[in-house]
């Protein structure tokens, strides 16, 4: 039966699964809201492409319903589930491209003329070349990094994401992070960040 | 790679983490709508429940049926294997005239 909740908005992803295999409109409007935006992210972010992004989120979200009716309860987090779902769509897509390296989104930001805009696009350029340098680390020192860095997950939970042990896991973090490093003190010369340091 | 060095590489990477966390990709209203509607297609009927199992749930679930049933076999049984009649105000007073020992309540009166 179906954990009850008072407010879908807060109750736990897992129980809200349950709530949805059982019939629960308002569960399934929960997730889609709470997960949607989470795996959307996390695909861009391995990807580096908002299209490409979108439709593995889709694909994602679809294997979440019909995953539903069989999810075995305190077995993953539903969304440690998701993260590994997400991974491995986005590692099969640009196994598919080849290696080549996928394009950012090419959509301009529209003008923001409001206050604290210049922080906002210093911000948003920083993210950009963050980006950058991301696609460019090898898969799974991307993977690890945005999951403990962007993400904020522990080494444990990416380990089970990643299926590799916590020292595999480090150190894939130390690696991906001191490549980035690297790429990113050529960005901040060139892009003039010369207040960071 | 020494911690002094590994830690201003941190320090160094985080406004560009904090950056990247600070704006995350928004999913677009067509993604939200394809993922809703997915749902809805993917999303098992509602469970019908049976009345017999609504009544079970309604009076507390097994246990509490279980303990029902004993108490309506007891009232059966109290009311089978008893004797038929119990004495009545007439035999009553009679046991008391043989008997003034008995001479407490039987009838249920004072």
């Amino acid at each position: 039966m179906a954990m009850p909740f008072d407010d879908p908005a807060t109750a736990p992803e897992e129980a809200l699964l349950a709530a949805f295999a059982a019939g629960d409109r308002a569960a399934a409007r929960a997730l889609t809201l709470r997960l949607t935006p989470l795996v959307l992210a996390h695909a861009y972010r391995l990807l580096g492409c908002r299209a490409e992004a979108e439709e593995v989120a889709q694909e994602a979200m679809l294997r979440l319903w019909r995953q539903a009716p069989r999810w075995r309860p305190g077995e993953a987090k539903v969304t440690t589930w998701l993260y590994r779902v997400t991974a491995n769509l986005c590692i099969d897509r640009r196994r598919r491209a080849r290696g080549g390296s996928v394009p950012l989104d090419a959509v301009p930001e529209p003008p923001d003329a409001s206050p604290g805009a210049a922080e906002r696009m210093q911000a948003r350029a920083r993210a950009e070349a963050l980006q950058a340098a991301l696609d460019d680390l090898p898969e799974r020192q991307r993977q690890a990094v945005v999951l403990r860095h962007i993400e904020g997950l522990a080494n444990p939970e990416i380990a089970e994401i990643m299926g590799a042990s916590i020292e595999a896991v480090e150190s894939l973090t130390t690696r991906g992070r001191r490549a980035l490093a690297a790429a990113l003190a050529a960005r901040k010369e060139e892009l003039g960040y010369a207040d960071e340091r | 790679m020494p911690m002094n060095d590994e830690r201003r590489e941190d320090a160094g990477l985080e406004p560009f983490f904090e950056a990247a966390r600070a704006h995350p990709p928004a999913p677009s209203a067509a993604l939200m709508a394809a993922v809703l509607i997915a749902a809805e297609v993917a999303q098992p009927a509602p469970r019908r429940v049976p009345p017999m199992a609504r009544l079970r749930d309604a009076l507390g679930g097994w246990p509490a049926l279980a303990g029902l049933a004993a108490a309506a076999a007891a009232g059966v049984w109290i009311g089978t294997a008893l004797p038929a009649a119990l004495p009545g105000a007439g035999q009553g007073a009679y046991l008391v005239d043989v008997a003034p020992d008995l001479a407490f309540d039987l009838t249920g009166g004072f």
